[in-house]
C-alpha cells in the first residue's frame, strides 16, 4: 500500500469538480435505478456503460462505481416503504424495515437504512483499500467443497429468518432450491422441467421471481384489504435516527460491515447473501431476536451496512484477480476491459493510476451517499402518505414493467403473476417467503458444487470435512440449526405459557 | 390450519413422488453418476420427509394458531384485479404502453373505489409518461409501442 500514491489519489478525485460530478450522477442514478422494483443495479451499470465510452477510463468507472453503491442502497428506500425490495439484495432489509413504515416511522427506516449503508460501505471500502490483497489471498483457496458449505450455510440462515415453523421455513427453502433446477442444468447442459417451453430453457429468472415473492404478494394482499387498511402518515420528521439509536447499533452494523466485506469479497457470491447473512447474526446474537421481524432499527441497519459493504468486498477479487465478486463487477470488469485495462495482478503493476482513484472514488461515494440518501429520505418517505388506491395500481403496474424489463417478456409478467399468487397463500398459511428468495440465490451454487465435489472425490461425502474451510462452514450452519430451534421451542412455549395466564386472568 | 397443513402435506409427497419420477430419465442423459438427475432427486427426497412430517405433526395438533384469515370479498377483488392486469398486458400491445398503462391505471383506481376523476386521471397519465421517459430517455430500453405508428 502506497501512501502517497493514495494521498495523491483523493486529491485527484475530491478537488476535480468533473470527478465528483461522475460520483454524484452516479450515486444519484443507481438510487433512482435501485428504488424501482426490477430494476437492478447490475442493468443501471450494463446500460451506462456506452454512455462511459467517451469518457476517461477514471470518471466512467466512478459513474459506474456511484451506480453500483447507490443501486444497492436505493433497493433499501422501495423494500422500506411499499415491501418490494429494488434489488435483491435489500430483500432482508424489508423484514424489518416494511413494519416500520407500518408504524409510520418510514422515515427513521430510511434514514438508518442511509447512516448504516455509509457505514457499512465506508468500512468496505476502507478494507477493500489497505487489505485487497490478502483478502483476495484467501478467497483463492476456496474450491467446489468450501464453495458447497458456503451454500450450505446460508441456506443454514434460511432457519433464523423462518419465522415461527422450522419445518416450514426448510420447506420453503426446498421449493425455491426445486425451482431452480429449471432451466439448462449448469454441468451438462441438459434442460430440465421445461415441458417443451423455450421460455423456461434459461430457468426462473431471479427478478420476476423476486417481484412476484414480494412485490405482487404484497399488491394483493393490499387489494384484498384495501377496504379496511387503516391509512398511515409517515412521520418524516424524524429522518436523522438519534445518536443513541445508531449507538444502540453501531456493534451490529460494523459486526454486519465486516462480515459483508468477507463475504462480498468471495467469488460468486454477492452484496444479497452479505445482507441475509448479516441480518440472521444480528438477530441470532440479539438478546431479544423475537423483536427481529416486527419493525426494529438494527432489523435494517444490520442488512444495510452488510449488503454496503459487501460492495466494496466485491471489488477486491475483481481488481486484484479478474474474477468478478457479484453481477455487478462482473459488469464493471467488462467496463474495465473496454477501456483497455486488464483487471488482475497485472492492473497493480502497470496502471496504479487507475487503482487508488478507484478507491478513493469508491470512499467519497459513501459522503456523497449519505449526503444525498439522508437529504432525500424525506422526498421519498411522502410516497407513503399518498392514498392506497392511487399508490397500489400504481405498485401493480411497477411490478409489471419490472418483471418485464429483464428480458422484455410477456411470459416472465405471467411467471411473476403466478408466483405472486402462490407466494400470497403461502403466507396465510405460516409459509415464509424469505428462504425461496434465498434459495434461488444459493441453489445453483450449491448443485454445481456439490456435484463437482462428488465427483471429485468419486462420491466420498468426506471431502466436505477433510478440508478445514469447508469443515467450519457445515459445523456453524448445524450450530445455527440447532440452536434456531430451541430458540423457537422456547419462543413458542412461552407463548403458550402466556396465553394459558392471560385466559385464567380473564 | 390442521387441515391446511395436512392438505399441503399430501400435496408435497405428491410432488416429490412426481419430481423423482420426471427426474429419472435425465440420469441418462449424462455420463457422471452425479448427473441432471441427482440434485432434483435428492430435493424430492427431502421435500417428501417433510410432507410426511407436516401430517404426522399436524395429526398431533402440532399446528401454529392461524393468525389472519383470507376475506373472501376481498380475494374476489384481487383476482378482479388479476384479471384486469392480464387484460392490460394483451392491451399494451395493441395501443403501446403509455395508453395502455394509463387506461390500465385509471380502470384499476375507479375499480378500487378512487374517488375525484380529475385526480385518477393526473395519476394515471403522469405514472406512465414518467415512467416510459425514465425507460425511453435514460436507460433507453424499449417499451411495447402498440399496432400504431403515433403510439408510444
Amino acid at each position: 500500500m502506497d501512501f502517497d500514491l493514495l494521498y495523491h489519489a483523493f486529491g485527484t478525485v475530491m478537488l476535480n469538480p468533473a470527478n465528483f460530478f461522475f460520483v454524484f450522477v452516479g450515486i444519484t442514478a443507481g438510487i433512482i435505478v435501485g428504488a424501482l422494483p426490477g430494476l437492478t443495479a447490475t442493468m443501471g451499470c450494463a446500460l451506462l456503460i456506452p454512455f462511459t465510452f467517451g469518457l476517461p477510463p477514471v470518471q466512467g468507472l466512478l459513474m459506474l462505481l456511484g451506480i453500483f453503491c447507490g443501486g444497492i442502497y436505493g433497493g433499501s428506500i422501495s423494500g422500506i416503504l411499499i415491501r418490494t425490495p429494488g434489488t435483491p439484495s435489500a430483500a432482508a432489509t424489508l423484514l424489518d424495515g416494511y413494519p416500520l413504515s407500518q408504524k409510520g416511522l418510514a422515515g427513521k427506516a430510511i434514514g438508518m437504512a442511509t447512516v448504516a449503508s455509509f457505514l457499512g460501505g465506508t468500512t468496505g471500502a476502507l478494507i477493500m483499500t489497505f487489505l485487497s490483497p490478502q483478502i483476495a489471498r484467501i478467497g483463492l483457496r476456496f474450491g467446489p467443497p468450501e464453495f458447497f458449505a458456503l451454500a450450505i450455510f446460508g441456506l443454514g440462515m434460511i432457519i433464523t429468518i423462518s419465522g415461527r415453523s422450522l419445518l416450514k421455513g426448510i420447506i420453503s427453502g426446498l421449493f425455491g432450491l426445486l425451482i431452480t433446477t429449471i432451466g439448462f442444468d449448469p454441468l451438462s447442459g441438459v434442460p430440465r422441467f421445461t415441458f417443451g417451453s423455450q421460455n423456461l430453457l434459461g430457468g426462473v429468472t431471479f427478478i420476476p421471481a423476486l417481484i412476484g415473492l414480494f412485490g405482487y404478494a404484497q399488491v394483493f394482499r393490499n387489494i384484498e384489504k384495501i377496504l379496511i387498511l387503516p391509512t398511515v402518515k409517515s412521520k418524516v420528521e424524524n429522518i436523522l435516527p438519534k445518536l443513541k439509536e445508531i449507538r444502540a447499533s453501531l456493534k451490529t452494523i460494523m459486526k454486519s460491515a465486516l462480515m459483508g466485506t468477507f463475504i462480498g469479497s468471495i467469488p460468486g457470491t454477492g452484496c444479497d447473501i452479505a445482507a441475509f447473512v448479516a441480518y440472521g447474526e444480528a438477530k441470532r446474537s440479539s438478546k431479544h431476536p423475537e423483536k427481529f421481524g416486527t419493525g426494529i432499527l438494527e432489523g435494517v441497519a444490520a442488512p444495510e451496512a452488510g449488503n454496503n459493504a459487501a460492495t466494496g468486498g466485491a471489488m477486491i477479487p475483481m481488481l486484484t484477480l479478474g474474477v468478478p465478486g457479484d453481477a455487478v463487477t462482473a459488469v464493471l470488469l467488462g467496463a474495465l476491459t473496454i477501456h483497455g485495462l486488464q483487471p488482475g495482478p497485472i492492473l497493480f503493476r502497470d496502471h496504479l493510476d487507475v487503482i487508488y482513484p478507484i478507491f478513493a472514488g469508491m470512499i467519497m461515494a459513501q459522503f456523497i451517499l449519505l449526503t444525498v440518501g439522508l437529504a432525500g429520505a424525506r422526498v421519498f418517505a411522502r410516497m407513503i402518505n399518498v392514498d392506497r388506491k392511487i399508490l397500489t395500481p400504481i405498485i401493480f403496474f411497477l411490478c409489471v414493467v419490472g418483471s418485464y424489463a429483464m428480458r422484455f417478456s410477456f411470459f416472465d409478467v405471467g411467471l411473476s403473476l403466478i408466483i405472486g399468487v402462490i407466494a400470497y397463500f403461502m403466507e396465510y398459511y405460516g409459509y415464509p417467503c424469505s428462504p425461496i428468495l434465498l434459495a434461488l440465490i444459493l441453489g445453483p451454487m450449491a448443485e454445481q458444487n456439490l456435484r463437482r465435489s462428488l465427483i471429485i472425490s468419486h462420491g466420498d461425502p468426506l471431502i466436505f470435512f477433510n478440508r478445514p474451510i469447508s469443515a467450519a462452514f457445515i459445523v456453524v450452519a448445524i450450530f445455527v440449526i440447532v440452536t434456531s430451534y430451541y430458540r423457537i421451542q422456547k419462543a413458542m412455549q412461552r407463548e403458550a405459557q402466556m396465553g394459558a395466564e392471560e385466559e385464567e386472568g380473564d | 390450519m390442521k387441515r391446511a397443513d395436512i392438505g399441503v402435506g399430501i400435496g408435497l409427497i405428491i410432488l416429490s413422488a412426481w419430481v423423482f419420477w420426471y427426474a429419472n430419465p435425465y440420469r441418462e442423459k449424462e455420463i457422471y453418476i452425479y448427473g441432471p438427475n441427482f440434485f432434483p432427486q435428492v430435493l424430492s427426497i427431502l421435500m417428501g420427509i417433510c410432507g410426511v412430517i407436516l401430517i404426522i405433526r399436524a395429526a398431533r395438533g402440532d399446528v401454529l394458531p392461524q393468525t389472519d384469515r383470507i376475506d373472501i370479498r376481498g380475494f374476489l377483488r384481487m383476482v378482479i384485479a388479476i384479471g384486469i392486469c392480464i387484460g392490460y398486458l394483451f392491451l399494451m400491445q395493441v395501443i403501446g404502453f403509455t395508453m395502455g398503462t394509463s387506461v390500465f391505471l385509471f380502470v384499476l383506481m375507479t375499480f378500487l373505489g378512487q374517488q375525484g376523476l380529475m385526480i385518477r386521471t393526473m395519476s394515471s397519465i403522469a405514472a406512465s409518461v414518467i415512467v416510459w421517459a425514465i425507460f425511453r430517455y435514460f436507460l433507453v430500453i424499449p417499451l411495447p409501442t402498440g399496432m400504431f405508428e403515433f403510439t408510444f
